[in-house]
C-alpha cells in the first residue's frame, strides 16, 4: 500500500487548500490554558497567604488536598461522562449509598472492613452499570437516566438505613480516611508526641494515583481516544468501528466506581455512615471539570484540568473560611468563578 | 481592477442592483480578500468562480452583513450600505442561501420558510395563511414537500429546496445562491434552474456559486473569477469556455479533468452482492464488483444507493440477501464486522458521519484502526501513532501544517482525503465512495480520482456513488443504475451515455426498446 501513488505525481494542480496556520495549534492553545488554569491557581493562593498567615503551611495545605479530594475523584468521573458528551448527576446519591452499604456490611453483617469497603465501592459500580444500560440499551438521554438514579439511589440509602446514621463502625473503619503515609511523630521530654510532618492523607495519595491512571488511560490507551471519538462524533466513531455502546457505558461504570469508592473514603473520614452525605456533589464534580476546561458538548477535556479545577474550588472554600467569608458569600464567589473561567475559555477558542 | 461596471452609452443598459469596489477583508493573519470588484445586475445571473478559500463565501457574506469590510465601497440600489446583520440586508431586498443547511429540524416546513417572519394576526400566528402562502412557495418551486411535515424527516434534498423556499418567500431583488445544487439530483436541479429563469424574467438579480461549471451554461449570464482573495476576470459566460474558467480559477491550465486510468478490470469477481433487500427502501439488490474494476452507483436522489452502501456496511439492518467477498459469505450485523470483513464505506456527510471534526489530523486517521499502532494491552504506541500517521499524510499528500492540526481547519478536499487515509490504514478489500468530491474544489477533486484509480490498479474493489453523471461516466468501468430501490441496468461504462443512464434512473427504461 505504501507505494500507492508513488512515482506519479500526486496533485498536479497545485490548489491552496490549508487556511494559513492562525499562530497557535490547538495543543498549543491547550498548554496555554492549563498554565491560566493554573495561573490562577498560584494567583489564589499567593491572595489568600498573604491575608491569612495559616494558609501556606503544611498543615493547611494537606486539609485543603484532603478536602479535595472528593470533588477531584467525583470530577475524574465526570470528566470522562462528559466528553462522551453525556452528563452523571447520580454522583452524589450513590456515594451516599456506598458508604452506607459499606458500613451496613461491617456493622450488621461483620464483613472485614476491607470487604465490606469493597461492597461498597461494587455498589457504585452497579450504579454505574446501571446508568450505562438505561443510556445506551434503553436510550434515555444520560440527563434522565442519571436525575432518576440520582433519586433513587438516594432512596435506597434513607430507606436501608432508616434515615438514621450507621455508627459503631469501631476505629478501624477511620483507617482509610483518618491514616497517613510518611507521618513523622517523635515524644518530647515530657511524653507528648510531636508531629513534625502530617503525612499525606491515605484518601491525597488515592486521589493522585486514581488521577494518574485515569489521566494514562484518557491520553495513553486506544479507550480513552474511543473516549474522545465519541464526544467528538459518535457518528463517525461508529461507522469506524469503534464500540460505541461499550465504551459509553465505561464512561459511567469509571464514574460509578469513583463514586462508590469516594463515598467509602467519606465515610471513613467519619467513622459514621450518613444517608444525607453527599447532596449536590455532583455539581462541584461537574463543576470542577468545567473549569478545568471539559466542554459539556463532550470531545474536550482533561484529567490534569480537572484536577486543578477542583483545586480551584477547594481553594477558594479553604482560603475563604480562613478569612470569616460566610458560606453564602463563599456560594456566590465558586458561581463566579464557574461563570468567569466558562466565559474567558469560550472567548478563547471563538473564531 | 479598477473595471467600470457598465459601459456608459451601452444600448438599453440593464439596471445595476449591485456593485462592489475595491472591497478588501482581512482575518488575523489571513488576508481573504483584496480589492475585488463585481457587480449585478437585474435579471441577471451572475456566477461566482474561484476554489475553496478563494474568498467566494466571504464576500458573499460581506454581502450579506455577515462580516463587515475593511475597506472598499458597496453600492445597492444607488446608496452605499453598510449591512452589519442578516436582518438588514433581508430587510432591504438581499437574500443568501448558504451552502450549510440553516433549519430547524423539529418546526414544519412552512414554520422554516416563514421563521422570525410568521404571518400574525394580533399576538397569535395566523397558521392558515403560515401555510397556505408556504404551499405557494413550493407550488413555484414545483417541488412535492407538504408544508406540515417536520424537517427532520425530510432529505438533504428536500431540505435544499425548503431553503430555496424560504428565499424565494422575501421577494428579494438580490439572491445569493452559494452551492444551491449541490445535493440535488440532475432532476431537481432542473426544477431550480427553471425557477431561476422565471426570477430571471422578474427582474431579480442572482449571485450564484457552484463547483459544478458544466451545468452552469443553462443559466449563467456573466461570470467572476476570484482568486487567493483577489479579482481576477469578469466575462459573458457565452465569450468563455469552462477550461478557461477552469484554468483561471487554479492559476494555470487544466489537462484533464478525469486522470487516465492506471488499473486494469478484470473478469475475477472479488465481492458480490445477491438479492440484497430492506423492505420499503430497497429490493432484490444483486451487482458484483471485478478486481481492479471501479463500479459506479447512479440513480436519482431517494433510488437507495446509499441506503445499500450502508446495508452492506451495516451501519443500517437488511433483511434479506447474502454478501460474498473473496468466495467467503460474510455476516455483516454492525459496521465492526464490516470493517473487519475488509469493507470500508466513506460517507456522503463527511462532517456529519466521517470525521471527528474537533479532533486532530493524526486521531481522525488512525481512528479505524487504533489498536494496530496500540500494544496488547491497548497502550498507544505514539511513535507508532506518528509514523502511521505521517505516512499517510504523504501518501495522500494531506495539506495541514502538522499532525495536531484539528481537522475542521482544512479544507474539503483534504478532509476527504483524511477520511480515505483512515480506511487505507484498515487495508479494505471494497471501498464505497459515497459522493466523494461533493463540495470539493476542482484541483482536489482530480487528486481524489486519481487515488480510487490507483486503488482500484492495487486490487481494491471501488464503489462510487454520485449524482454527478459525469463523474460516473469518467470515472467508472460499469454502473449500476437503481431507480426506487432496484437496480434497473448494469451498463458497461465505454457503451452507454449520459441520456441512457438517465433514462434507466427515471424508470422509463423499457420504452424505446
Amino acid at each position: 500500500m505504501a507505494d500507492i501513488t508513488s512515482g506519479k505525481p500526486q496533485e498536479p494542480i497545485q490548489s491552496r487548500q490549508t487556511p494559513p496556520g492562525r499562530g497557535l495549534s490547538d495543543r498549543q492553545k491547550d498548554i496555554i490554558q492549563k498554565f491560566a488554569a493554573l495561573g490562577s491557581l498560584v494567583i489564589l493562593a499567593a491572595v489568600f497567604a498573604t491575608t491569612s498567615s495559616a494558609f501556606l503551611t503544611v498543615n493547611n495545605g494537606m486539609t485543603i488536598a484532603l478536602q479535595v479530594t472528593s470533588i477531584a475523584l467525583l470530577g475524574i468521573g465526570a470528566t470522562y461522562v462528559i466528553i462522551t458528551g453525556g452528563i452523571d448527576l447520580s454522583v452524589g446519591s450513590v456515594l451516599a449509598l456506598a458508604g452506607v452499604v459499606a458500613a451496613l456490611a461491617v456493622r450488621d453483617l461483620g464483613t472485614p472492613i476491607w470487604l465490606g469497603m469493597l461492597i461498597g465501592i461494587l455498589t457504585g459500580s452497579a450504579c454505574g452499570l446501571i446508568n450505562a444500560f438505561v443510556i445506551t440499551r434503553l436510550k434515555l438521554p444520560p440527563f434522565i437516566a442519571t436525575l432518576g438514579m440520582m433519586l433513587i439511589a438516594r432512596g435506597v440509602a434513607l430507606q436501608i438505613t432508616g434515615a438514621r446514621a450507621v455508627s459503631g463502625l469501631g476505629e478501624a473503619f477511620g483507617v482509610l480516611g483518618n491514616g497517613s503515609l510518611f507521618r513523622i511523630e517523635s515524644i518530647d521530654d515530657q511524653g507528648f508526641p510531636v508531629v513534625s510532618f502530617p503525612g499525606i492523607p491515605y484518601p491525597v495519595v488515592l486521589m493522585i494515583v486514581i488521577a494518574i491512571a485515569a489521566g494514562f488511560l484518557l491520553n495513553r490507551t486506544v479507550l480513552g481516544r474511543h473516549i474522545y471519538a465519541i464526544g467528538s462524533n459518535a457518528d463517525a466513531a461508529r461507522l469506524s468501528g469503534v464500540n460505541v455502546t461499550r465504551v459509553t457505558a465505561f464512561t459511567y461504570l469509571v464514574s460509578g466506581t469513583l463514586a462508590g469508592l469516594t463515598g467509602c473514603v467519606l465515610m471513613s473520614r467519619l467513622v459514621t455512615a450518613q444517608p444525607n452525605e453527599g447532596v449536590a456533589y455532583e455539581l462541584d464534580a461537574i463543576a470542577s471539570a468545567v473549569i478545568g476546561g471539559t466542554s459539556l458538548i463532550g470531545g474536550v477535556g482533561t484529567i490534569s484540568g480537572t484536577f486543578i479545577g477542583a483545586f480551584v474550588i477547594g481553594i477558594l472554600r479553604n482560603g475563604l473560611n480562613m478569612n470569616g467569608v460566610s458560606a453564602f458569600i463563599q456560594q456566590i464567589i465558586i458561581g463566579l468563578v464557574i461563570l468567569v473561567t466558562v466565559w474567558i475559555d469560550q472567548i478563547r477558542n471563538r473564531r | 481592477m479598477g473595471r467600470l461596471p457598465l459601459a456608459v452609452g451601452e444600448p438599453e443598459p440593464a439596471r445595476l442592483l449591485l456593485s462592489l469596489e475595491g472591497v478588501a477583508k482581512e482575518f488575523p493573519g489571513v488576508k481573504a480578500l483584496q480589492g475585488v470588484s463585481f457587480d449585478l445586475r437585474a435579471g441577471e445571473v451572475h456566477a461566482v468562480c474561484g476554489e475553496n478559500g478563494a474568498g467566494k463565501s466571504t464576500l458573499m457574506k460581506i454581502i450579506s452583513g455577515v462580516y463587515q469590510r475593511d475597506a472598499g465601497e458597496i453600492v445597492y440600489k444607488g446608496q452605499t450600505v453598510h449591512f452589519t446583520s442578516t436582518l438588514q440586508s433581508e430587510a432591504a431586498g438581499i437574500a443568501i442561501i448558504h451552502q450549510e443547511l440553516n433549519l430547524v429540524p423539529h418546526l414544519s416546513v412552512a414554520e422554516n420558510i416563514y421563521l422570525a417572519r410568521e404571518p400574525r394576526r394580533g399576538f397569535l400566528i395566523d397558521r392558515r395563511k403560515l401555510f397556505a402562502d408556504a404551499k405557494r412557495c413550493l407550488d413555484r418551486l414545483g417541488v412535492d414537500i407538504d408544508p406540515h411535515a417536520q424537517v427532520r424527516t425530510l432529505s438533504v434534498a428536500q431540505c435544499q429546496m425548503v431553503e430555496i423556499a424560504k428565499a424565494l418567500s422575501l421577494d428579494a431583488s438580490v439572491l445569493i445562491m452559494d452551492e444551491p445544487t449541490s445535493s440535488l439530483t440532475e432532476q431537481e436541479a432542473q426544477l431550480l434552474f427553471r425557477v431561476i429563469r422565471d426570477l430571471k424574467a422578474a427582474g431579480t438579480g442572482i449571485v450564484y456559486i457552484s463547483h459544478r461549471l458544466d451545468e452552469m451554461a443553462e443559466i449563467v449570464d456573466r461570470v467572476t473569477i476570484l482568486r487567493d482573495g483577489r479579482y481576477i476576470s469578469t466575462d459573458d459566460f457565452s465569450a468563455i469556455t469552462v477550461d478557461t474558467i477552469v484554468a483561471r480559477m487554479v492559476g494555470r491550465p487544466l489537462e484533464e479533468k478525469f486522470p487516465a486510468p492506471t488499473r486494469q478490470p478484470t473478469r475475477d469477481v472479488l465481492f458480490s452482492v445477491s438479492g440484497l433487500t430492506r423492505h420499503g427502501v430497497f429490493s432484490d439488490i444483486s451487482f458484483e464488483i471485478r478486481r481492479g474494476e471501479i463500479l459506479g452507483f447512479a440513480g436519482l436522489m431517494g433510488a437507495g444507493r446509499t441506503e445499500v452502501a450502508r446495508a452492506i456496511f451495516g451501519a443500517d439492518p437488511f433483511d434479506a440477501g447474502t454478501i460474498t467477498l473473496d468466495g467467503r459469505t460474510l455476516s455483516i450485523s454492525d459496521p465492526r464486522s464490516a470493517i473487519e470483513a475488509g469493507i470500508a464505506y466513506l460517507s456522503e456527510d463527511r462532517k456529519g458521519q466521517g470525521l471527528a471534526v474537533k479532533m486532530p489530523v493524526d486521531a481522525n486517521l488512525m481512528m479505524a484502526n487504533m489498536e494496530a499502532v496500540a500494544s496488547g494491552a491497548g497502550v498507544i504506541d505514539r511513535e507508532r501513532h506518528r509514523a502511521a500517521s505521517q505516512r499517510y499524510v504523504d501518501l495522500l499528500s494531506i495539506k495541514t501544517p502538522s499532525l495536531g492540526q484539528p481537522v475542521r481547519l482544512l479544507s474539503g478536499g483534504n478532509q476527504q482525503k483524511i477520511i480515505i487515509g483512515k480506511w487505507l490504514f484498515r487495508e479494505p478489500k471494497i471501498m464505497f465512495f459515497d459522493e466523494p468530491t461533493r463540495g470539493i474544489d476542482v484541483g482536489a477533486k482530480f487528486a481524489i480520482y486519481q487515488i480510487m484509480d490507483e486503488l482500484a490498479a492495487r486490487g481494491i474493489g471501488i464503489v462510487l456513488i454520485s449524482s454527478e453523471l459525469p463523474e460516473i461516466l469518467g470515472l467508472s468501468d460499469r454502473v449500476a443504475v437503481f431507480h426506487e430501490g432496484r437496480i434497473t441496468a448494469t451498463l458497461s461504462t465505454r457503451e452507454t451515455s449520459q441520456e441512457d443512464i438517465m433514462l434507466y434512473a427515471s424508470g422509463r427504461s423499457r420504452h424505446g426498446e
